[in-house]
């Protein structure tokens, strides 16, 4: 079985200590809005938690490229963009429905987690261990709670008046 | 005796075909038919540009299609589909039996009734042999002058690749640029200014009346406002037409295009169609859509595929979508974006290059538009957030309001309404996909990683 990132949306404080590890690993700047994980952070429902790719099993970017630019990382199972076939067409980032394959401006190519080839700085950075790597066949088994979590926030503080 | 396989084309549809019946069945005897050889019009525009070599257009090669033991007749083309007796017929005259047939003939550009279509130099820019000719006649000129006629999906991706070449562009738009099959309104009031400051001469609301010979070399095409614009190659892509004429008078049945059910099959149980030539279920749709788009190629291959190898999948629907780079302006549309009847939220800022719309009906996402400089475009995950919502069918509910008042933070509709877990775990043929192409041959993906990576785990 292979490791996959599993979000424990309870222990994130929001810090955003992962967004900044990873801008630096994959995009050499400290920069959250480079980053390929991504903190929500909805203090309205005081309810964070990271979001990156879930190497899914259809892999929607790999299937639409049209110059097979993406391939499986087998010995991570991680879906990867090899760089030197990439054309920047942008397809990958309009197919993937979790809004997880970017494209970067620097080389206007795609990029997206690759498990940072099996040591995700993010989960090594996290003060809280709300990112662990671990041996899990459950892609985002952890979702359903946290959205009933946000849903329920969000219809109770509008119930209150407040809106968010 | 194994099964007979025969695909007709060499696009994204049949490729993929190929691919998944391989997935299900090592032993089926696959023939491939095509005028072409294998490649991706998608990256058509890429080569032109100049970024990569024509061969990085290519899907397949005799080595990949040997090694999926395909029985490729490139260069060939059908005359003919005899439904009832299952057999096609060769332009050499030889008959082949078939146990199912794929027919993924593509499209083609609408041509233009004007005169001087013929003459060099003024062409379409559709196939390889048409993205030959233009490098060619553009050869050795120092900024070149290129008139684009059409403002559709394929001259707007076109029009982006001459830009990068640094050639100097005229596009002439019968209406908006990019036209209304692209985009709304909205959004092309912010392309049209950012396309002119970046140099494009844009003539909206004119058509073509003729294209004439200068005798230098030249061409000067005419417009019906009595403008004349001289340019040393001219464009022409105005529209695009399904492929149809080998199944004229075959008993397959037709509309804009072949039909097809959710499993691509057409009224001949064991005769498929996929890709721009197919018109099947649709998302947002009561009716059979064509999508003339690489996704929806994609994905008619790969559920033609399944089926013609006997395992049995349905297809939701294809999902109309887009995106554009109009010279740095990125645009991306999802489903109905002109939607009359649609409630629609906007939200724009045409200093900044910002527009976005999302159209409703009730509390149901049935299209976007997302409009913003490329550089921020490409970072941002409302891209994907959007395509989930409108993938998965989902209800918004409350969240309708919230982004009323909140249309730049999808990620909270898209997280509260459970749009990812419904996603988790779906695929479009019962299992995971594979990697496939020529190109992994030898060379398997492997995640790279960066020095600062190295850095920044020695500090902990």
């Amino acid at each position: 079985m292979v490791k996959m990132l599993k979000i424990v949306p309870q222990k994130c404080t929001g810090c955003m200590q992962c967004e900044l590890a990873c801008s630096w690993v994959q995009t050499g700047t400290f920069q959250p809005s480079q980053s390929l994980i991504r903190v929500n952070v909805f203090d309205e429902e005081a309810s964070y938690a990271p979001y990156t790719c879930l190497q899914c099993e259809e892999a929607w970017c790999m299937t639409v490229c049209p110059v097979n630019a993406i391939g499986i990382d087998d010995a991570i199972g991680a879906t990867v963009v090899n760089d030197s076939l990439c054309v920047g067409c942008h397809l990958c980032t309009l197919a993937c429905p979790f809004g997880t394959v970017f494209t970067t401006p620097q080389t206007h190519t795609a990029i997206k987690c690759n498990l940072c080839g099996g040591q995700p700085a993010c989960s090594t950075t996290c003060p809280t261990d709300a990112i662990v790597y671990e041996e899990n066949d459950q892609h985002g088994d952890w979702f359903g709670d946290w959205s009933q979590k946000v849903e329920t926030n969000h219809l109770a503080a509008a119930e209150n008046g407040g809106g968010s | 005796m194994a099964t007979q396989h025969i695909i007709i084309g060499g696009g994204p549809v049949a490729i993929n075909a190929v691919e998944t019946i391989r997935e299900f069945d090592a032993a089926a005897q696959v023939t491939l038919i095509s005028d072409e050889r294998a490649h991706s019009r998608m990256a058509l525009p890429y080569w032109l540009s100049g970024q990569v070599p024509r061969e990085h257009t290519y899907t397949a090669d005799d080595a990949s299609l040997k090694q999926l033991n395909v029985d490729a007749r490139i260069g060939q083309r059908v005359e003919s589909i005899d439904p009832d007796g299952s057999t096609v017929t060769l332009d050499d005259g030889s008959t082949l039996a078939f146990d199912n047939l794929l027919i993924a003939t593509g499209s083609s550009p609408s041509e233009l009734q004007i005169p001087g279509t013929d003459l060099s130099g003024v062409q379409n820019l559709w196939t390889l042999d048409h993205t030959q000719s233009l490098l060619d006649t553009i050869d050795g000129k120092e900024r070149p002058k290129v008139v684009m006629i059409g403002a559709g999906f394929n001259a707007c991706i076109m029009v982006n690749a001459m830009y990068k070449r640094g050639w100097q562009l005229a596009v002439i738009a019968r209406g908006q640029m990019p036209s209304a099959r692209v985009i709304d309104e909205g959004g092309a009031a912010l392309v049209e200014p950012w396309l002119r400051e970046k140099g494009v001469e844009l003539h909206c609301g004119a058509t073509v009346p003729s294209i004439t010979d200068a005798g230098d070399g030249t061409k000067v095409v005419e417009l019906d406002n009595g403008t004349t614009i001289t340019a040393d190659a001219v464009v022409m892509l105005v529209g695009v037409k399904a492929n149809t004429d080998l199944v004229h008078g075959s008993g397959i049945e037709m509309d804009q295009g072949i039909l097809v059910n959710d499993r691509m099959q057409t009224n001949f149980a064991n005769i498929y169609a996929g890709g721009d030539v197919a018109q099947g279920p649709a998302l947002y749709s009561d009716k059979p859509e064509v999508h003339a788009i690489h996704p929806t190629a994609v994905d008619h291959g790969r559920i033609a595929g399944a089926n013609m190898a006997g395992h049995e999948v349905h297809y939701p629907g294809s999902l109309s979508m887009n995106v554009l780079d109009n010279c740095g302006l990125q645009t991306f549309c999802f489903g109905n974006w002109n939607d009359a009847e649609a409630e629609t939220m906007t939200i724009s800022n045409p200093g900044g290059y910002i527009y976005r719309k999302l159209l409703w009906r009730a509390d149901q996402l049935v299209g976007a538009v997302l409009v913003g400089p490329a550089n921020d475009m490409g970072m941002l995950t409302d891209v994907g957030m959007v395509k989930g919502i409108l993938q998965t069918q989902t209800r918004l509910g409350q969240w309708k309001q919230f982004l009323a008042e909140n249309p730049f933070d999808i990620r909270r509709a898209y997280i509260g309404a459970g749009v990812a877990q419904k996603l988790i775990g779906m695929t479009l043929t019962g299992q995971a996909s594979r990697p496939r192409g020529f190109r992994f041959d030898g060379k398997i993906p492997t995640a790279k990683v960066s020095d600062a990576h190295a850095t920044f785990m020695g500090t902990k």
